[in-house]
């Protein structure tokens, strides 16, 4: 597919305002996006200690697929461009079992490092250090295949408003980052329903507190919009989902999904996960999320703002 | 607070305060010096329900949170720990200041006195025009603190020269454990205890606390439930019940509206509002229409012109109610204190200062007529 776009690509393109053009080096200025695909690969829960080979391999598949492309290095140089500041904002909140694995963030990184973004240009966060070094990682600000570190509170110092949101967002994605990665989980949230791709977004503003009620409809889809120009690409790790009692880890609640999955739609990515927790909660004779009255409605607002598709009926699932 | 201040209220805490258990010698955090919630140990709620598994309900204000494990109420200052709803801002104050009572603003009570004031981060609502907004919307962690545990805080008023304490600037019934244990150290150290709020608050945790308060302004933002919706994200009529049981408890109660242009102001709205706190609270509950200026997410519009507060003040009179202020206005006559009954000017005001105070004993010095308050 390379070099050509699909009918629902360049579609994709055109509803975002502007066509994709084709800078000298042959990439995107606009990377496409690919509305509802979410591309999946097989990934082992993290039982034994994953190599990073494994990792790796897992991670290229699912780009490639969500991407159309032959290879995952290919579809990280349609995505980046070299002089991109990629930040990968990973979700930590529930510790070290229940967030992505380091082993999986290192491989996506050095991913992009073989694509030609710069080790130094390469940012892994979370709101604060803290949470990172409970979740497994190392924080450095120089050297290794990226940087890590906690946004620590260096907020905007104005709020930026967007819909029914009015919220100060990180200084380091708003004035440093030029693409931004949603590197999540799959896993149910008492509240939003699923927490995956976008309600990773959370940690990226000050008060997310103040915007949990109606299932953080529409709130979850205000943010996106005002982050869309830079939200290139979902990753989810769901080699380990949570199909209840999230937010917090629930080894109840857990199964063994072996998935990893990726998406340029970051709805799609997160309609995929609200299928798959469903289907886990009717195999435990659960209810649904929707019978449970916390559905991610926020899905259906986000598809109204036009940033993809949030019917788990409408995804497609490319399987590496 | 400057840095003399910071180092003042330190040293006299450091000398004064009783050392909780916890804190042994050699501890970073002492009473008066930088904190953050990392430092303290967890204050377990004082209301709140356990729920099934590790959920809990939060039983504080009517937001009523349902609060899952390591999530946190919408005050973002309360947060669920295994099951355990604790309390993240008791003891750590972000704002410390010596004002005066006047700036509250609490006209009735102590003219010219000094208030110990005090703030922690987090507010249960969100008001798009909030003047305080970088320590209101803002976790604990995300701003400044000190260390000041309610007997240090108590302590330091009284050196300050202060009649009174304020728990202010932000939302006080996010922090109403704090406010409580702070009531009780300055009851005790012969000071009176105040609070500025939202009036954002249940039942029992407000009755539980009255008692121990010897004044309270509450902000009534409107007297419209779609403003409380849309520029406040609350509602208006638990903030009505809390005013009524605040006049029924005894407690010196004043409200403040802030008259937005084009939101609130309309005199309709007000003579509304007017008669209602006429006929549930009564006319000698003194109402301070106050000026608003574009700050936050309401900078679109302009400040509040001097004639809609005007208006307001006329209307309101009109209706009856007998203690009528205007705010933000400087030097504005809607600043005194009048007598209701014969016009003489008891307390002459501009802005924060009194130019003068001719109250004898509570009452009127020419008919008089009591004036209802707390003056001694």
């Amino acid at each position: 597919m390379s070099g050509r776009y699909s009918r629902r690509e360049l579609l994709g393109v055109a509803s975002a305002g502007v066509l994709a053009c084709r800078a000298g080096d042959g990439r995107a200025a606009v990377p496409p996006r690919r509305p509802g695909v979410v591309g999946l690969a097989e990934l082992a829960p993290a039982g034994g200690a994953p190599d990073l080979e494994s990792c790796r391999s897992a991670v290229a598949r699912a780009l490639a697929a969500a991407t159309g492309r032959e290879s995952g290095n290919e579809a990280v140089r349609t995505l980046f461009r070299p002089d991109d500041v990629v930040g990968i904002k990973v979700n930590c909140l529930a510790g070290k079992r229940m967030s992505p694995r380091v082993e999986l963030v290192e491989a996506f990184a050095r991913l992009l490092v073989d694509g030609g973004v710069a080790e130094s240009r390469i940012i892994v966060f979370e709101r604060s250090s803290r949470e990172l070094e409970q979740a497994g990682f190392s924080i450095r600000r120089g050297g290794g295949p990226y940087r890590c570190f906690g946004i620590d509170n260096d907020w905007d110092r104005q709020p930026s408003i967007s819909g029914a949101i009015g919220s100060c967002f990180a200084r380091l994605v708003s004035e440093q980052c030029t693409a931004l990665v949603s590197f999540g989980v799959v896993k149910d949230h008492d509240l939003a329903g699923v927490s995956a791709g976008l309600k990773n977004l959370y940690g990226l503003i000050h008060n997310p507190n103040k915007y949990h009620d109606n299932n953080c409809d529409p709130y979850l889809a205000d943010v996106a919009q005002h982050l869309r120009a830079k939200l290139r690409l979902t990753v989810l790790d769901g080699a380990t989902a949570q199909c209840h009692g999230g937010p917090a880890f629930y080894a109840a609640g857990s199964f063994a999904l072996s998935k990893v999955a990726a998406s340029t739609d970051p709805l799609a990515a997160d309609a995929w996960a609200w299928a798959e927790i469903d289907a886990e909660r009717r195999r435990r004779e659960l209810p649904t999320l929707e019978a449970e009255k916390r559905a991610p409605r926020f899905l259906a607002t986000a598809e109204r703002y036009g940033l993809g598709v949030g019917d788990p009926a409408r995804v497609e699932r490319v399987r590496a | 607070m400057n840095r003399r201040e910071l180092l003042g209220v330190a040293a006299g805490c450091v000398a004064c305060a009783a050392v909780p258990r916890w804190l042994a010698a050699g501890d970073r955090v002492q009473p008066g010096l930088e904190a953050s919630t990392e430092d303290l140990p967890a204050h377990e709620a004082s209301w709140y329900k356990k729920l099934e598994g590790t959920k809990v309900e939060c039983e504080l204000c009517p937001q009523g949170c349902s609060v899952a494990d390591l999530e946190r109420g919408t005050c973002g200052v309360r947060e669920n720990r295994a099951g355990t709803y604790v309390t993240l801002v008791h003891s750590l104050a972000c704002s410390v200041h010596v004002d005066p009572v006047e700036k509250k603003p609490l006209f009735h009570v102590l003219p010219g006195e000094q208030a110990f004031s005090f703030a922690a981060a987090g507010c249960n609502v969100e008001c798009k025009f909030c003047q305080n907004w970088e320590i209101s919307q803002f976790r604990p962690e995300q701003v400044r603190n000190i260390y000041l545990p309610p007997q240090s805080l108590a302590e330091a008023a009284k050196r300050s020269g202060a009649k009174l304490t304020a728990a202010t600037y932000s939302e006080p019934v996010v922090f109403w454990e704090y406010v409580r244990d702070v009531a009780v150290a300055a009851n005790q150290a012969g000071l009176r205890p105040t609070v500025v709020s939202n009036g954002y608050i249940k039942e029992k945790p407000l009755k539980d606390v009255l008692p121990l308060l010897a004044a309270i302004k509450v902000d009534l933002k409107s007297f419209r439930e779609t403003f409380y919706q849309e520029q406040v994200r609350g509602h208006l009529e638990p903030v009505l019940k809390s005013l009524e049981l605040i006049r029924a408890s005894g407690t010196w109660l004043e409200i403040v509206v802030l008259l937005v242009p084009t939101l609130n102001d309309s005199a309709e709205e007000v003579r509304d509002l007017s008669r209602w706190v006429k006929a549930h609270l009564g006319a000698e509950v003194p109402v301070h229409f106050t000026r608003f200026h574009p700050t936050y997410r309401l900078t679109n519009l302009p400040p509040t012109p001097v004639a809609t507060l005007e208006r307001a003040w006329q209307v309101a009179r009109a209706e009856g109610l007998e203690y009528v202020y205007l705010g933000n206005v400087p030097g504005h006559p809607g600043e005194n204190t009048v007598c209701p009954r014969c016009q003489r000017v008891l307390v002459k005001r501009v802005g924060y200062l009194i130019e003068s105070n001719n109250l004898k004993d509570g009452k009127c010095p020419d008919c008089g007529r009591g004036i209802p308050g707390v003056w001694s």
